[in-house]
């Protein structure tokens, strides 16, 4: 199936803001769609879209920062760009502690704006790769049995074959035999290789 | 034959008879002389001429031919007694009895009897003076002395003689009056211990007595006090001169002396109220005038002069100099229009204005005037004219200090509402920078740009540098100094220029306002801004009591409706914790506040604002919890759609 392009979304409840951040976008030649409110935003959220959310943080009704917090809970990993006002520096502060990519104070230059956009769809860009990769290592990993799991357990926990021997208990040869099925099955090159496809997999998404 | 002898006894005889007979006709009192009967014997010349009779005719008859009734009846009966008794009462002795002429008429005499020694049957000699003369004088002067106590009794004042010794010689009835002593009484008592004070006593004595050495005159006038005879007290005006015998040494003093007490009394009193008035006048610095109409004599008390700075010896101006001369000329249309309507039309004056003093310095004056009638019933405006510059300047200071104060809340509220103007300003040039960028983009490759966001961003650009001029008009026009004035007003105009600073605000707290405005709202009468700082202060006091409490209530509500007096009721509900009877006690004083960073001023200002307004502040609970603060305004009467 074929992806949309990645797309700027642009909340903000000041309708001249949003016009004019949506012109500024569209003369970069980024795709960008605008909403009036959070809820607007939520109600369309679809979590496969690539793009980055540019958002005020102050709003009525659902304010820039209650959204943030129903994107993570549904394990968004959309970046998000905050546009504060003066003297919003704690709630940029809550917001970047929140996992936000960035914030700007209103009003701003086009092209630092354009800038922290860009990483953020960079950024959009390596986490939806990233996600790729842990699937791929995930897939990999539900082809391997029972025991060859057990054994990829014990191993990346740093244990040696002898010891990991003893805790199953059966013979060392048996234990090398398994280890080498799942460095094979999984496509890894070193111990180190596999320890890291392990940690990915068990990232949270 | 005639004995020798007895012829020369005879002849001696007759020699002795002739020379009584010419003493008794020298004589200038009448004599007669009676036999023991009563019948005349002898008649002189004297007699003849006082009672008109000659000797012939009267020789013989009885000597009560000479009087009148009833000395004539009872006369016998004397005569006869004495010569039974030898009883002499009128021998020896003269006395006063009434005689009768031939021509019947009575006239007074002084009669003496005397009695013929040695001769028996006893013959009896009378001596009588006419005394008519005397009588009259004696009369006259008795007459004369009565009338003279008449006067001195009838007079009005005290009349004193005293001798030398300070003996009251004389006294009239009224001086008798005045010292409480029946006049007799007082005669030959000492004056001085009798009627002076114990501490005038000394004193007035040596003054008397130096009258007598001649060292001194008495004054032609003196006050003093006297004592009565119950122990009051009497001033007395005395004039005094002094007597003097023939020779001229001084006998003693006459005075007359005038009760004043009363008088004095009177005139004390007099003279305290009219000096309470001038003190009570320069103390509250009025000073009041009477004017016969149409522009009479004036009458203008002292501090009218005090006032207006000019010359009490001049006297008062005329109403034409007063206006022209006194009166601001920027104040002298009113006041004489003022003028004529109290003397053509009978309103009363009743006029603040300023005057010029001749120095130049400006007066605030007030003056109330009416029409009324003078003692002789002459149409007079009668008033005052009260000084009120200092009045006047503390309420300026006031007015300034409270505008001050006002005006300090104001920028106060304004600075906590600051962050909420700042996104407001902070929106319009956020989208302004952003449509020219966006423009300069796309207008950097040629042709590329939509001719449609161009305009767009155009007309945007000017429309948001216009929104957020706008914002800095309102905020210029609320926080910069200003006087206070009145204007009519929609409520809802009210309103919705205030929410360009409240709403900002709440938004920035994700608070919404809710206006509700009824429909038949009537303008009211007010200062818009004050009107409106009260509003935001109470709105921002609702911001602040919704952030205290329940997340889920996150709104304001302003409501606009008529009251039952038909007053115009502004209210602003929230749903915070409410106002505790704690606070309601303190609410409203200056300085008290519940807020770590508030000034304590904003409910105690927007109470002195509402009440110039004629309005109230007050609160209520809100329905479910929170508070409603709200106001009243007066309608405007006919303003009602």
């Amino acid at each position: 199936m074929k992806e949309k392009p990645a797309t700027v979304f642009v909340v903000d409840d000041d309708e001249a803001v949003r016009t004019s951040l949506r012109l500024l976008l569209k003369s970069v030649g980024l795709p960008v769609e605008t909403f009036a409110s959070a809820q607007e935003f939520l109600d369309q959220f679809d979590p496969g879209r690539a793009g980055c959310l540019v958002l005020d943080i102050r709003m009525p009704g659902m304010s820039g920062l209650e959204l943030q917090q129903h994107l993570n809970d549904r394990h968004s990993i959309m970046p998000i760009v905050f546009i504060t006002g003066h003297g919003d520096v704690p709630m940029a502060v809550e917001a970047m502690q929140a996992g936000a990519v960035d914030f700007i104070q209103k009003p701003f230059r086009d092209q630092d704006l354009i800038d922290r956009i860009n990483r953020a769809l960079e950024k959009d860009r390596e986490m939806r790769g990233e996600l790729r990769e842990r699937d791929e290592i995930r897939r990999r990993m539900s082809q391997l049995t029972p025991r060859e799991r057990e054994v990829l357990e014990l191993v990346t926990q740093g244990k040696a074959n002898k010891v990991i021997a003893g805790d199953l208990n059966v013979s060392q040869r048996t234990v090398e035999i398994h280890r080498a099925r799942v460095m094979e099955k999984m496509g890894a090159n070193s111990l180190a290789h596999l320890v890291r496809m392990v940690i990915e997999a068990h990232r949270e998404d | 034959m005639t004995d020798p002898i007895e012829t020369s006894a005879r002849a001696t005889a007759h020699v002795a008879e002739l020379e009584l007979r010419a003493v008794l006709d020298a004589a200038v009192d009448a004599v007669v002389v009676i036999d023991a009967a009563g019948r005349i014997e002898t008649f002189s010349h004297a007699a003849e001429r006082l009672f008109g009779y000659s000797a012939s005719e009267v020789i013989g008859q009885n000597v009560t031919v000479l009087m009148p009734e009833p000395f004539r009846s009872q006369h016998d009966g004397y005569l006869a007694h004495h010569i039974r008794s030898g009883e002499r009462r009128i021998i020896g002795k003269g006395r006063e009895v009434v005689a009768q002429r031939r021509d019947g008429t009575l006239f007074p005499v002084f009669l003496s009897v005397g009695r013929i020694a040695s001769v028996d049957p006893p013959r009896f000699v009378g001596l009588i003076s006419d005394i008519t003369d005397r009588k009259r004088a004696v009369e006259a002067l008795r007459r004369e002395r009565d009338r003279a106590q008449a006067y001195l009794d009838l007079a009005q004042v005290m009349l004193l003689a005293l001798d030398e010794n300070g003996t009251i010689s004389l006294v009239n009835r009224k001086g008798g009056e005045i010292l409480g002593w029946p006049e007799d009484e007082l005669v030959g008592r000492n004056w001085f211990t009798t009627c002076l004070p114990p501490e005038l006593r000394g004193d007035v004595q040596a003054i008397f007595r130096r009258f007598f050495d001649g060292a001194a005159t008495p004054d032609q006038y003196a006050e003093h006090e006297v004592v009565t005879r119950s122990g009051e007290r009497k001033l007395i005006a005395w004039r005094n001169v002094v007597l003097r015998d023939e020779r001229g040494l001084v006998i003693g003093t006459l005075s007359s002396g005038e009760d004043v007490t009363d008088q004095r009394r009177r005139m004390e009193a007099l003279r305290k109220s009219e000096q309470l008035l001038r003190d009570a006048q320069s103390i509250a610095n009025l000073g009041n005038f009477e004017t016969r109409l149409p522009d009479g004599p004036s009458y203008w008390s002292r501090q009218m002069h005090v006032i207006l700075g000019t010359e009490p010896e001049a006297g008062p101006l005329s109403w034409a100099d007063y206006a022209a001369r006194c009166v601001h000329p920027g104040d002298r249309d009113r006041v004489v229009a003022a003028w004529s309507r109290l003397t053509s039309d009978e309103q009363p004056l009743d006029a603040e204005y300023r005057i010029v003093r001749p120095d130049g310095s400006i007066r605030f004056v007030h003056s109330i005037a009416r029409l009324g009638r003078d003692a002789e019933s002459r149409v007079q405006a009668a008033g005052t004219l009260h000084d009120i510059t200092e009045r006047k300047n503390a309420q300026e200071e006031i007015r300034q200090t409270q505008e001050r104060i006002t005006q300090f809340a104001r920028l106060s509220t304004m600075g906590e509402m600051a962050a909420g103007l700042a996104h407001e300003i902070n929106q319009p040039l956020t989208a302004i920078a952003t449509f020219a960028q966006a423009l300069r983009r796309l207008l950097a490759t040629p042709g590329a740009a939509d001719p449609e966001d161009v305009e767009l961003a155009l007309s945007q650009i000017s429309a948001q540098a216009l929104r957020a001029g706008e914002v800095i008009r309102r905020l210029r026009s609320f926080v910069k100094h200003r006087e206070a004035h009145t204007e009519l007003i929609e409520p809802r105009r009210l309103i919705a220029e205030l929410m360009t600073f409240a709403e900002p605000d709440a938004r920035l707290n994700d608070i919404q306002v809710r206006v509700e405005a009824a429909e038949d709202l009537p303008l009211v009468a007010c200062d818009p801004v004050q009107i409106q700082q009260v509003l935001l202060n109470l709105i921002r006091n609702a911001i602040d009591a919704t952030n205290e409490a329940s997340p889920a209530g996150r709104e304001i509500r302003m409501r606009m409706r008529r009251d039952e007096d038909g007053a115009v009721e502004i209210s602003v509900e929230d749903r915070g914790p409410g106002i505790s009877d704690e606070v309601a006690q303190h609410l409203g004083n200056p300085f008290y506040t519940t807020k770590p960073t508030g000034t304590g001023l904003g409910i105690a200002i927007s109470r002195s604002i509402l009440r110039a307004h004629g309005g109230r502040l007050a609160h209520r609970p809100t329905p479910g919890g929170g508070a409603t603060v709200f106001f009243t305004l007066p309608a405007m009467p006919g303003s009602d759609k």
